[in-house]
């Protein structure tokens, strides 16, 4: 996942840096014996406005720790999965490297990965880590990549174009209709919900929403539920908020969520599906809409809280790693307590750790309760398949929403197609 | 045998630079190459199934190769037209209009495919780009239209892109070429009464025919490829299956899968078609010059 939705976030700097490794100046560091050698991890660019700084930190408690130094790289979301495939290949991989959710499984079903079950045992923080990461990192019934940090989608709103239309935030799928009808009253020419056709994580809480399911493995063969009345339900709301209410626009037919979001910032959409990280970048966009939106948990179709994924990272150990006992001491000093804790403050993420997210649970922030809200109550994971990456390149689910959006074809007809490549593409039979 | 001497070590370059690659490309297409073959090294050979695959792609024949065979026919004819008249209203230019014009096209040419792509996006958008813009403004159209989930707006915007892309050099090239026709041959045809339409199209052409073949033979190779002015468009990844040509199909169903020896094989048969292409075009362009 997690490419499409952190590229507004990735700077648009040079290709990979070369983190300082810092603190060369004190001694002790670099020798030959066992458990004081060099820790290799790559770290994605872009999550964290001053990852040197982080990591300038982590370095020093961890050289202080074990007496190892930390070689930290730097690498783009754009070019991380070549580069994976090609250190794989070359038997260069890192010591620990942050995989996006949905590359774990992949890696992990290459024999890439290291299983971390052992490890996390003897630290004893099983019980501790955030239940969809888990799930997201497990592969095999083992758990490959440790829960580290993550996001989740919500409905964002205009709250100007909401107290100007009188319209309340809803909890319900008609409600949710009635405010757009609102909206497209006061606002003709606006967007009162934008539908982008070209993002798939905005779809799937519809979906969910309506009792439907994404895909199920039974025993070892994969079905996507896309088709299902229920589904079908879901999707046809979504999609019809623009089909048949005029809710949305044209141009959302192809839009990305980065579209979503710089029409968002523009004033020019009422309420949308968007991330927990995205509210620095919007005002970031516009200076002018700081304070002047919200968020809410995605509504189920008769009130509660729709699922929503759950994207993040996970850190995870390679095979290659020579010294692993030194590389989970480094993943657990990362993924838990203050420094997991600090990562989360600076990149907008919530960490993976769930004794951490009971402070941000408490907080009011208006863009971080509900966020938190939906990430505890609404978290979910796309199918923790290998094959999943596949079914996303395919864009299975942008085409089928962006057939119904541009009238090619009904919720019916785009549906089946789409379980049925799902499926095909899930199992790794074309 | 000293020739020979003397050609090999660039020989062994190319071979190792060249060959090699090639070859392993050839191999990885008749295996099932995949990340998991490429964690243990251990080969997967599965014959020619790859190639089979490839061939009965209903995908392949109803949708992939109409679109990229008709856009690189369009694209091809469109850029060595566009570039020849460019070419000729540069010959004609005084020194000094002739830089100017040469500098902005060649602007042009220096721009990355993908800037271009995106200037282009936007320029099309549905609801902020500047055609529509006109077009409503003009009372033309009444609501935004999203030129790009029609697959021919989408490709005719990326025609406009390609040839804007790739006038420049076949206006160069051609230039070059319009620069070396003899004067005499020229005041000869006007003294015996030739237009100016006649002159180019029996001196002027003629005389360049080696030149258009090298434009034809290269455009056709790149507009056989275009990847990025298709793949960067909205819908063009892949979400929009009515746009998809060879380029992205590939890209899509081999990269994007991690399935290495199908895009291999995909790639072994577009050198193949491409090769077959330029053979044909050498030898009619050859036949006509011995006649």
């Amino acid at each position: 996942m997690t490419r499409a939705m952190r590229r507004p976030l990735v700077a648009a700097t040079g290709a990979v840096l070369l983190a300082a490794t810092t603190a060369a100046c004190g001694g002790g560091s670099g020798g030959d014996t066992e458990g004081d050698g060099t820790l290799s991890v790559w770290i994605m660019q872009g999550t964290n406005p001053d990852a040197e700084g982080f990591f300038d930190d982590v370095s020093a408690a961890f050289e202080e720790e074990t007496g190892a130094t930390l070689d930290v790289e730097f690498v783009e979301w754009g070019d991380a999965h070549n580069r994976f495939v090609t250190s794989i290949a070359g038997g260069t991989t890192p010591d620990v490297a942050e995989t996006g959710t949905t590359w774990t499984p992949e890696f992990a079903d290459a024999g890439a990965l290291a299983p971390l079950d052992e490890y996390v045992d003897a630290a004893g923080i099983g019980d501790d880590l955030v239940e969809g990461l888990v799930e997201a990192g497990t592969y095999d019934e083992q758990l490959y990549g440790m829960p580290w940090y993550a996001g989740v989608r919500s409905l964002v709103y205009n709250t100007e174009m909401f107290e100007q239309a009188g319209v309340e935030p809803p909890t319900t799928w008609a409600e949710l209709e009635d405010a757009a009808a609102g909206l497209k009253e006061e606002y003709p020419d606006k967007i009162a919900v934008a539908v982008p056709g070209d993002a798939e994580f905005t779809v799937y809480p519809w979906v969910w929403g309506a009792g439907g399911e994404v895909a199920t493995l039974d025993g070892d063969t994969w079905t996507s539920g896309l088709d299902s009345p229920e589904s079908q339900d879901g999707i046809g709301f979504w999609t019809g908020l623009a089909t048949e209410g005029g809710y949305s626009s044209t141009g959302a037919t192809t839009w990305r969520e980065t579209d979503v979001l710089d029409a968002f910032a523009a004033g020019d959409v009422g309420m949308a599906v968007m991330g927990s990280w995205t509210p620095g970048a919007i005002v970031d966009a516009n200076p002018d809409m700081e304070g002047k939106f919200a968020a809410v948990p995605i509504p189920g179709k008769d009130g509660g809280i729709a699922p929503s994924v759950l994207g993040g990272s996970h850190l995870s150990m390679f095979e290659t790693a020579e010294d692993k006992d030194l590389a989970f001491t480094f993943i657990e000093m990362m993924t838990t307590g203050e420094f997991a804790q600090q990562w989360g403050e600076q990149s907008g993420y919530f960490p993976g750790q769930v004794s951490l997210l009971d402070e941000t649970l408490e907080s009011t922030d208006p863009l971080v309760a509900p966020f938190a809200q939906q990430f505890v109550e609404g978290g979910a994971s796309v199918p923790v398949a290998p094959t999943y990456g596949a079914v996303q390149a395919k864009l299975t689910t942008s085409t089928m929403m962006q057939s119904i959006l541009s009238g090619d074809a009904d919720v019916a007809e785009a549906s089946k197609a789409a379980a049925e490549e799902m499926t095909g593409v899930l199992n790794g039979s074309e | 045998m000293r020739p020979w001497l003397l050609l090999t070590p660039a020989l062994l370059v190319l071979a190792v630079l060249l060959l090699w690659p090639l070859v392993r490309v050839f191999l990885f297409s008749l295996q099932d190459y995949g990340l998991r073959e490429i964690t243990t090294g251990e080969p997967n050979w599965i014959g020619t199934a790859n190639y089979a695959e490839i061939l009965t792609s209903p995908e392949l024949w109803t949708v992939v190769l109409p679109n990229t065979v008709g856009f690189a026919v369009l694209s091809v004819v469109g850029t060595v037209a566009f570039g020849t008249g460019v070419a000729v209203l540069l010959a004609s230019l005084g020194t000094f209009w002739r830089t100017v014009t040469s500098s902005a096209i060649m602007a042009a040419w220096a721009m990355p495919a993908v800037t271009g792509t995106y200037v282009w996006i936007w320029i099309f958008d549905a609801d902020r780009g500047v055609f529509n813009d006109v077009l409503m403004g003009t009372g033309l159209l009444d609501e935004p239209t999203n030129w790009f989930t029609d697959r021919w707006s989408f490709y005719a915007i990326v025609l406009l892109n390609v040839i804007h892309h790739g006038f420049p050099f076949v206006a160069v090239t051609v230039l070059a070429g319009l620069l070396g026709v003899p004067k005499e041959m020229l005041e000869a045809a006007e003294m015996d009464g030739a237009g100016s339409f006649r002159r180019f199209f029996s001196i002027i052409v003629p005389q360049l025919r080696q030149v258009f073949a090298v434009v034809i033979i290269l455009s056709t190779i790149w507009d056989f490829k275009v990847f990025a002015q298709v793949y960067l468009m909205p819908g063009g990844a892949g979400s929009n299956r009515s746009v998809l040509n060879l380029g992205v199909w590939s890209y899509v169903e081999s990269f994007g899968q991690n399935r290495y020896g199908f895009g291999s094989a995909i790639a072994v048969l577009l050198t193949l078609l491409l090769l077959a292409i330029t053979a044909i075009y050498v030898r009619t362009v050859l036949a006509e010059e011995e006649r």
